[in-house]
């Protein structure tokens, strides 16, 4: 069902993509009871999630399969928001609400906060965004600036990247760089030239939504190189599998992009999957799905993976706050058999 | 806010950080207003990520202090929060109640439950009743706690409604009201009457209430109260049963002392002491 982009236009996500590219071998879905199997023991680090715009049932599928922490990056929210009490909300949320719903399903939820580019063309306000923005990127969890950079490639979306950039220098965190669907080699090069230009060292930069146009000047400069397994518009995953054999794991990491478009917060574990039956060493699989995203993000100094290595972060809370909080409220219940998508 | 409390609240947080840590804590405590919120925000960043383990002389150090008042499994972090927060230059109640309104107004989850916990120290505690009332309608777990459990504010400044609301949400969330300061001090009829509704819903539900929730009954007992003891004295849960021996013995409606003299075994336990409340107390 994946195979017809024509399929899919009433919701397109936060980056569709204009280029064609033929679906034909590109992705492929599975189904969870032909997939559990191959990814039993394994762990996964979901890198880029928009958890805001899922549901529960998302939240259990993903612990079941495996998924034991996950990064949030601040980003619009599908209509231009209005006011700096909106942004004020939504990052709030990021570290607040949604941190400790993802924390009820034993999901260690950590984000990223920025200034999106489509919001950065609307100056009045995000000059207001940039003066609060300080009192959030030095939050507990918050493991990046992010995402940030270009869209539509304006002069405005520039001077926030610039800014954010010196912000993100500032606070010693890594960068998240959203790459522009439009005119993307052209983009993502020029995204890379200016992180430099600003003095960042590139291995502290995630150049995300790649593809096989753009990967190897990414790695090639020093970048980590991220990419989104978003069936119909961006990678599919059978085309990871390929770029993954090209490339080797060294800075390249997969995340789900997951958000209120068509998506799959399980695209993880899907191609983990699809990685182990095309034959690919399970060390690989683990850096490419876990460690990579945690060595660039974990440069932060707020990951701990002692938190969710165990894998319930539930324990780790209670540890916190004392025995009563596992008491009441809603407990992880694995649903058996459950698929997200079919 | 004494001065006393700052000094004791630091005298623990050195005894459990490095010299560097205390000395970042002390730098930003003496600086601008702006870069102390900022460190109550970073401190996560600079502070070992631990749970402080107070002796019982830490503990008995608080005691006398603010009733009620303690730091019991607190992380290093948070304690160190509350105290940068008494740090902060009440002199100004405008700008001080501004930049505290800018904190929680800004704050993540772990940052709400330092702000809450630092209630029963903070200055000028009537401006922080609204927020307070806010962490009870908080549907994050930890945020309801630093309220509800283990912190004298509530008992002190909550009116009677709201006082009744932060109870009833704690049942209703299956947290353990012992762990509630004031519980005893602050019990009204109102609240006895509405524990008795509650439970009758439950019943109809075939659910159960917890059984240390009647000893907010006990002193209120009349006959409509006295046939929820005769059903707990039915139940075939022993905790139910000592429950209602408990209240019954707590009241002193005449027909509650008629209804404990049937149950010899309970009420001869009830007197002599080898029951009380904290048997029901989990």
């Amino acid at each position: 069902m994946c195979l017809n982009h024509n399929d899919t236009a009433p919701n397109p996500s936060h980056f569709e993509d204009s280029e064609e590219i033929s679906q034909a071998l590109a992705h492929r879905d599975i189904a969870w009871n032909d997939y559990k199997d191959l990814i039993k023991g394994m762990r996964f680090f979901d890198p880029h999630i928009h958890m805001v715009s899922r549901t529960t049932d998302d939240y259990q599928a993903m612990n079941q399969a495996g998924i034991v922490a996950l990064i949030e990056p601040a980003f619009w929210v599908g209509q231009p928001r209005t006011g700096l009490s909106s942004f004020k909300d939504y990052y709030s949320s990021l570290v607040g609400w949604e941190r400790f719903r993802s924390s009820q399903f034993g999901i260690k939820h950590y984000c990223t906060m920025g200034l999106n580019s489509r919001e950065a063309n609307n100056e009045p306000l995000a000059e207001q965004v940039m003066e609060i923005l300080p009192l959030y990127i030095y939050k507990e969890g918050v493991v990046g600036v992010g995402e940030i950079g270009f869209d539509d490639q304006t002069p405005a979306e520039e001077k926030y990247y610039r800014l954010q950039l010196e912000l993100a220098k500032q606070a010693k965190l890594p960068v998240q760089i959203h790459t522009p669907h439009r005119d993307k080699k052209k983009g993502t090069e020029r995204s890379m030239a200016i992180a430099l230009e600003h003095g960042i060292d590139p291995s502290w930069v995630i150049v995300d939504h790649n593809n096989e146009e753009t990967v190897k000047s990414v790695l090639d400069q020093g970048f980590y190189a991220a990419f989104t397994i978003y069936p119909f518009t961006k990678m599919g995953n059978e085309r990871m599998v390929k770029v993954v054999e090209q490339y080797g794991p060294e800075r390249i990491m997969i995340n789900s992009a997951a958000d209120w478009g068509i998506s799959d917060p399980l695209a993880i574990p899907k191609t983990a999957a699809l990685m182990k039956m095309r034959g690919i060493s399970d060390e690989t699989i683990r850096l490419v799905t876990y460690q990579n995203a945690i060595d660039a993000f974990g440069k932060s100094g707020q990951i701990d993976v002692t938190d969710f290595e165990s894998g319930y972060a539930v324990d780790q809370t209670a540890k916190f706050h004392g025995n009563s909080i596992l008491r009441g409220g809603q407990q992880p219940a694995p649903v058996k058999d459950f698929l997200v998508i079919n | 806010m004494s001065d006393i409390i700052k000094q004791k609240i630091w005298k623990i947080i050195t005894s459990h950080t490095s010299a560097d840590e205390a000395q970042w804590l002390q730098q930003k405590a003496s600086s601008t207003p702006i870069d102390l919120m900022t460190a109550f925000v970073a401190a996560p960043r600079f502070l070992t990520k631990k749970i402080i383990d107070t002796s019982d002389a830490e503990k008995a150090s608080l005691k006398p202090e603010i009733r009620g008042f303690s730091v019991d499994g607190w992380s290093l972090v948070r304690l160190s929060r509350v105290w940068l927060l008494t740090q902060l230059d009440p002199s100004d109640q405008e700008e001080y109640v501004k930049n505290i309104e800018t904190l929680f107004d800004t704050a993540e989850m772990n940052e709400l439950v330092a702000l809450y916990s630092a209630l029963p120290v903070l200055s000028y505690p009537d401006r922080w009743l609204f927020r307070a009332t806010d962490a009870v309608r908080s549907n994050m777990g930890f945020v309801f706690d630093a309220i509800a459990l283990h912190n004298p504010y509530p008992e002190k400044y909550f009116s009677e409604l709201a006082w009744n609301q932060l109870v009833l949400k704690t049942i209703f969330n299956d947290k353990p009201i012992h762990f509630i300061e004031g519980l005893d001090n602050r019990s009204n009829e109102k609240l006895a009457v509405t524990l008795s509704d509650f439970a009758h819903e439950r019943w109809a539900a075939s659910r159960s209430v917890p059984a240390q929730v009647w000893r907010l009954v006990g002193k209120f007992l009349n006959q409509a109260l006295l046939a929820d003891m005769q059903h707990l004295f039915d139940s075939e849960q022993e905790d139910d049963r000592k429950a209602a021996a408990l209240a019954c013995a707590e009241s002193a409606f005449p027909s509650a002392n008629y209804l404990l003299a049937k149950y010899t075994e309970l009420e001869k336990s009830v007197k002599t002491g080898a029951l009380t409340w904290a048997d029901l107390e989990n």
